[in-house]
């Protein structure tokens, strides 16, 4: 007689390992063959850990060969069956059929009884109610009983199957209980010490497996679980919703292989028939996402004959998305427009606009997408892209006085530095340049480091003979912008400058334009930025004079600011922050305040944050030069303490850098990575989540961080 | 030292040179009759009366260590069956603290509570040692190590216990880390450190010891419920600043686990004493009385410190046990038991 646990060995006919131990495979074909109608295969869970006790089990399932195996006489062992008969009685059909599965998977060759509720009662009086107890779930008080009888018979062993199956039945209530409350490492866990639950008889927990091991990032895994349902086990429903829940977890690939293990009905129809238009529609929606993803054209061709008879927008939305990721704008823009007209939504005006944009049509981009701009933080993002391309198209468009009210509107509203940038060229493009500057300042105000907006700015000065304005520009962009300081040097007849537009490499005539009215509408009271006046600054720098090393002690106030500003042109900033402290000896404040921000930015450049703090208090500093100073010296700070591993100190200086109105995008990934280091995952998801939708990469990425952080510690939130 | 005398009074109870010991009961066979026919539901829980009968994960590591402490295997079979199959159930190994009889998953929060973390294992170890279970010895030490894996902590130089593994710590809340001091159940640790040894149990004892002393809140220089160990111990926000239901234990615990500071043990027997004998629940801030509790269960613990300190006699109201609700008459019996075994010159 071939012993029980030697037999639920040489059975493992499907060893499904984790650890790249076994993929898919199947133990000999002649031992499927043998064992199949006795015992149903098992999907095995292993980890990673249980390796060894895998390849055992593939030796001894190879030491039996076939031949040997059938020469052995089949014995019935001897099985209690008490639990059947209260199974029976109770008419618990599904809990009856499980315990037989787990009985043949325990005793192969062992034979269920034809009629459950014939089986004898047991003469053991206790133990026929530990049985009783059992098949009614009261499992404490099985286990209760049996402590029990030892306590009072110390000789009694209670029977080895009643033990194992109390086991079994218990690690099922655990396992669901853990999957319920998505404790996924216990239910891989209690699966994997549990072999005998992972039949065709308990679908419901090879799901739950399954559903643990997708959860946590082990999707090839999860694929074994559900292959293993699709190639062993019949029952229809239970198929259907198999091949539902993996595709719902499972990457595309992953789903086509498993549908090739489709089947075909008795009635002669493929299973999954009445499932394959949602089917198509999750694997359309899955090359939304993902540009690099070939979806079978047959999915999209199902999609697009659903448009046709079912008349959905949903439908015609995803072909809009397919295409649009994939660069097939005028497919796009068609399949957008049939949605739109289905039914107009938020997401279908949005796709619809971003095909415009893309084919230089921002005119009814902007006009589309205007009713929809508050749907959604990136509808309004789309909104705003459309009119910032809009005042950019070259030749300038001719634009209502509403449509000019309304972008201006929406662009002081979001505080769209982008938009308020594109104004500054349209109102230049105009020859309205009090109107540019107006725009431009706005655009520095919302975004302190957009040279674009700078350059638009001092060009703006120039023509209008700002000099000083035009100079004070070129102080604050000092070595960041070489267009800007050479804007000075060429201080001769402005006005025969050709200007550039936001769209152009090259530059295109000034003041051509003839269309002074429609921005004279936008500069209406409420919709005008507010204007403020610039000090003017008393000299242009010499950017030659400064080549030669010399001791800056020996120079006058005045002389040893411009050499300072020389220096930093020539990237030297230690020097530049030695000429400017001689600098900061000047009696007139204005000097000073020049010589304080000069050294400020010297030591920020050298990488000296903190003698970058001290220079800046050696002298008052305007308003924009102060945000401009702490912004550069606490993002510096932040990331300094990020480096060194103090992030709470990180999440610190990066409020006081949010008080000061500084939201940069990298700022933001920053904090997040403070907040994930905090292990604090929901803020962190939140704010990866926010920066991401702005196309932001390293947001999308930390995304990923998050997630891979929660996989290790799933529980902390 | 301390230490020691903890350690090796404990060896008395479960090491092999007190035989004799081993089979006695040190909770009377009729007390617990009556403790689990009011508070063990067949199915292995024990039932929270007077809180919506709910379980938790500190009442089956009571009726754990009640059932061990009764030496009674099949009760304690039964405990043990539940708290696996229905809270047992944490990625990270702990027990999930709340379980409600009218919830879908009946698990309403995942959250762990330590106490009861530490009430399982010790519980598990014990009976595991005495009746060689060595099943119950494996889960003892993989709970004492998640124990030590996710709630001890280091912070601002002391070596804490946060009450659950989330919502306590110094990045979960701006007074965090929030500790329990009557979570510290000091009986337990050397226990663990036998099923999962650890040089951090017996900081966790010795600085806990130290800590409690230093917890003088208010005119009655009583310990709070919840401190925050941020800076300065202090009684933390957002809780009553209170001497309450949880720090009542505080003193019993000291007393299982052998301590004999005086001082700190006849400060704690003055604060917590209200005018009839009652054990007072105290308003820190002015040392007001706000609740007198007359539970027998309650009560105990003040005559317990009589005991310890003056050897005076139980009266008979706290002699004898009749259950009350689930919390004080669980503290009766564990406040018996040790008068049982320690001293039952008191009785």
């Amino acid at each position: 007689m071939r012993t029980p646990i030697i037999a639920s060995t040489v059975v493992m006919t499907v060893a499904i390992g984790v650890a790249g131990f076994a993929d898919d495979r199947y133990l000999r074909q002649g031992i499927v063959d043998l064992f199949k109608r006795a015992v149903p295969d098992r999907f095995v869970v292993a980890l990673g850990d249980n390796f060894a006790g895998n390849a055992a089990a593939e030796e001894v399932a190879q030491a039996t060969s076939p031949p040997e195996a059938e020469a052995q006489p089949v014995e019935q062992p001897v099985v209690d069956e008490s639990a059947l008969r209260y199974f029976a009685s109770r008419g618990d059909t599904a809990r009856l059929e499980a315990e037989i599965s787990r009985l043949r998977t325990l005793y192969p060759s062992w034979t269920p009884p034809e009629n459950p509720l014939a089986v004898p009662r047991n003469a053991d009086a206790q133990l026929e109610t530990m049985w009783q107890l059992y098949a009614e779930g009261r499992f404490s008080e099985v286990r209760r009983a049996i402590s029990e009888r030892q306590s009072n018979d110390p000789g009694w062993q209670p029977p080895v199957d009643l033990i194992e199956r109390l086991n079994v039945a218990e690690a099922r209530a655990r396992l669901i209980n853990a999957s319920d409350l998505k404790q996924y490492e216990t239910v891989i866990q209690v699966g994997a010490r549990t072999p005998s639950l992972l039949t065709c008889s308990e679908v419901d927990v090879l799901w739950r497996v399954a559903e643990a091991f997708a959860e946590t990032d082990r999707r090839d895994r999860a694929r074994d679980a559900y292959l293993y349902v699709l190639k062993n086990c019949d029952d229809q429903p239970e198929r259907l919703a198999t091949m539902q829940k993996a595709a719902a977890v499972l990457p595309y690939a992953t789903v086509q292989e498993l549908l090739s293990f489709e089947r075909t009905t008795a009635a002669g129809t493929l299973e999954f028939e009445t499932i394959r238009d949602d089917l198509a529609r999750r694997f359309v929606a899955e090359g939304d996402d993902d540009a690099a993803l070939a979806v079978d054209p047959k999915y999209l061709q199902r999609i697009e004959r659903l448009v046709e008879t079912q008349g959905l927008a949903s439908d015609a939305l995803l072909l809009g998305w397919y295409q649009l990721r994939r660069n097939n704008m005028s497919a796009a823009e068609q399949w957008f427009r049939r949605a739109r007209d289905k039914q107009d939504s938020a997401e279908a005006s949005q796709g619809l606009a971003l095909a415009l944009i893309d084919r230089k049509a921002p005119q009814e981009a902007e006009q589309v997408l205007y009713p929809w701009r508050d749907a959604s933080a990136d509808a309004h993002a789309t909104y705003m892209a459309a009119a910032a391309n809009l005042l950019a198209l070259d030749p300038p468009a001719a634009l209502s006085a509403d449509v000019l009210q309304r972008i201006a509107a929406e662009t002081m509203k979001g505080r769209d530095p982008a938009a308020a940038q594109q104004f500054g060229w349209y109102a230049r493009a105009l020859g309205q340049h009090q109107t540019a500057v107006q725009w431009f300042s706005t655009a520095l105000r919302w975004k302190p480091d957009d040279e674009p907006s700078a350059y638009g700015l001092a060009l703006s000065r120039h023509q209008l003979g700002d000099r000083a304005g035009v100079a004070e520009i070129q102080r604050l962009w000092a070595g960041r912008s070489e267009r800007i300081a050479r804007l000075a040097e060429t201080e001769t007849a402005p006005q025969q400058r050709r200007l550039p537009t936001p769209t152009a490499n090259g530059e295109q005539p000034a003041a051509t334009m003839q269309q002074p009215a429609p921005v004279a509408v936008a500069r209406r009271e409420g919709v005008q930025p507010a204007y403020r006046e610039v000090v003017p600054r008393s000299a242009v720098r010499n950017t030659t004079g400064c080549r030669t090393t010399r001791d800056p002690t020996r120079l006058s106030p005045a002389a040893a600011l411009t050499r300072g500003w020389c220096l930093m042109d020539l990237n030297r900033p230690l020097e530049a922050a030695e000429a400017f402290e001689v600098a900061l000896r000047a009696t007139q404040s204005r000097m000073r305040e020049d010589a304080a921000y000069g050294q400020s930015l010297a030591y920020l450049r050298a990488g000296l944050t903190d003698r970058a703090a001290v220079a800046a208090t050696k002298s008052p500093q305007s308003r924009a030069r102060v945000d401009e100073l702490q912004t550069a010296i606490l993002a510096d700070r932040a990331i300094a303490a990020f480096d060194a591993g103090r992030y709470a100190e990180t999440l610190v200086l990066l409020d006081r850098l949010g008080r000061i109105g500084s939201n940069r995008s990298d700022l933001m990934v920053l904090r997040g990575y403070a907040y994930l280091r905090l292990r604090r995952y929901a803020q962190a998801r939140q704010i990866f989540e926010a920066v991401a939708a702005t196309g932001n990469r390293d947001a999308a990425r930390g995304l990923v961080d998050v997630t891979r952080a929660r996989e290790v510690w799933p529980n902390k939130n | 030292m301390k230490w020691l005398v903890v350690f090796v009074s404990l060896l008395a109870i479960s090491g092999s040179g007190a035989k004799a010991q081993e089979a006695r009961a040190v909770v009377s066979e009729g007390a617990w009759t009556q403790y689990k026919a009011r508070f063990l539901d067949p199915s292995g829980r024990i039932v929270d009366d007077s809180n919506g009968n709910i379980s938790h994960s500190e009442g089956q590591g009571y009726g754990l260590l009640l059932a061990f402490l009764a030496d009674n295997p099949p009760d304690f079979e039964q405990i043990w069956s539940f708290t696996r199959r229905e809270l047992l159930l944490r990625d990270d190994g702990l027990a999930a603290w709340k379980w409600s009889p009218v919830d879908t998953p009946h698990v309403v929060d995942i959250n762990n509570a330590t106490d009861g973390d530490i009430l399982i294992a010790y519980a598990l170890a014990l009976a595991g040692e005495r009746w060689g279970r060595s099943d119950y010895q494996s889960a003892a030490a993989a709970i004492a190590e998640a124990i030590l894996d996710n709630t001890v902590v280091e912070y601002g130089g002391r070596t804490l216990l946060l009450p659950g593994v989330s919502g306590f710590s110094a990045s979960d809340r701006a007074d965090g880390p929030i500790i329990n001091p009557s979570y510290w159940i000091f009986e337990a640790f050397p226990v663990l450190n036998q099923v999962a040894p650890s040089p951090k149990w017996q900081v966790l004892a010795e600085e806990g010891e130290e800590m409690i002393a230093g917890l003088q809140f208010g005119p009655r220089k009583m310990p709070a419920d919840w401190v925050s160990a941020r800076t300065m111990l202090k009684p933390a926000a957002g809780f009553p600043a209170e001497f309450g239901y949880n720090a009542l234990r505080i003193p019993l615990y000291l007393a299982r686990a052998g301590n004999t500071d005086r001082e700190l043990l006849s400060r704690l027997a003055a604060g917590m004493a209200a005018s009839g004998g009652e054990i007072a629940v105290i308003d820190l801030a002015d040392g007001a009385v706000n609740t007198a509790l007359n539970d027998p269960g309650y009560e105990i613990v003040n005559h317990i410190l009589a005991c310890v300190l003056d050897g005076a006699k139980l009266p008979d109201t706290a002699k004898s046990f009749s259950p009350t609700q689930y919390y004080p008459s669980t503290l009766h019996l564990l406040g018996l038991s040790f008068v049982e075994e320690k001293h039952p010159e008191c009785l």
